[in-house]
């Protein structure tokens, strides 16, 4: 039966990785704003992690982040409108 | 004591002699609440995300400094108290800090930062990213066809 669902499915989706697990020299920090432009929308939304395949402990780390970065002005809250 | 970052933009408009003085009068106060500062970076005038105060750029600096719950807490007053403070933010980095270890932190980055430093440290940190880059590139696609494969050598087996 294995084989059937395999012949089924014909869009093999490229595996994500999580950035921060894959590189562990890279690290978040809320005054790195370059990095974390990566991790939200033009609107300055914060990106879902099934998007960007971030792993569950670097998005929470992440999330603090850019919300804290936010907080200071480095990031917007609301981005460009219109 | 406690490690703190603390980040405040000032006016960007302000005379070089004021925004010393001002600097200078939230280092004093560390000095005076029996707080040490580890690092003082002044970032200069950078574009603000969003205006504060109708103003579109600030003057960013970002302390670093040992202390305890009371100093955050008077330095903060102060903050607010400076109308040429347009917005703070202060970070708990390290609940624990040992005194002794900090000075010796302390002087090694002095040291650093005069004559020659060690070249071990920053060499070491150069080394790592190259050899972890390559892994990310590995696509999904040839792992499915291996499973394919051994899917079909199981199933002929089962028919015999």
């Amino acid at each position: 039966m294995a084989f059937r669902k395999n012949q089924k499915k014909k869009f093999y989706q490229r595996r994500k990785v999580c950035k921060f697990c894959a590189d562990s020299t890279l690290e978040i920090d809320y005054k790195d704003v370059k990095t974390l432009r990566q991790f939200i929308t033009e609107r300055g939304k914060i990106i879902p992690r099934r998007i960007t395949g971030t792993c569950a402990k670097h998005q929470r780390v992440l999330a603090t982040a850019i919300k804290q970065a936010r907080t200071i002005a480095m990031l917007p809250y609301v981005g460009k409108l219109g | 004591m406690r490690r703190y970052e603390t980040i405040f933009i000032a006016d960007p408009d302000l005379q070089e002699k004021v925004q010393k003085n001002l600097f200078e009068k939230f280092t004093n106060l560390i000095d005076q609440e029996k707080g040490i500062i580890v690092d003082v970076d002044d970032w200069g005038n950078k574009k603000l995300a969003y205006e504060i105060n109708k103003k579109s750029r600030g003057h960013y600096v970002c302390m670093t400094y040992v202390g305890t719950g009371e100093l955050v807490k008077e330095l903060e007053r102060n903050f607010r108290l400076d109308d040429k403070i347009m917005k703070f933010m202060t970070i708990l980095l390290e609940k624990e800090v040992d005194p002794e270890a900090l000075k010796q932190e302390i002087e090694a980055a002095k040291e650093a930062s005069k004559p020659a430093d060690e070249p071990s440290k920053p060499a070491a940190e150069h080394s790592k990213p190259a050899e972890k880059q390559v892994e990310t590139e590995t696509t999904a696609e040839p792992e499915s066809e291996t499973e394919k494969k051994t899917d079909e050598a199981e199933k002929t087996e089962e028919e015999n």
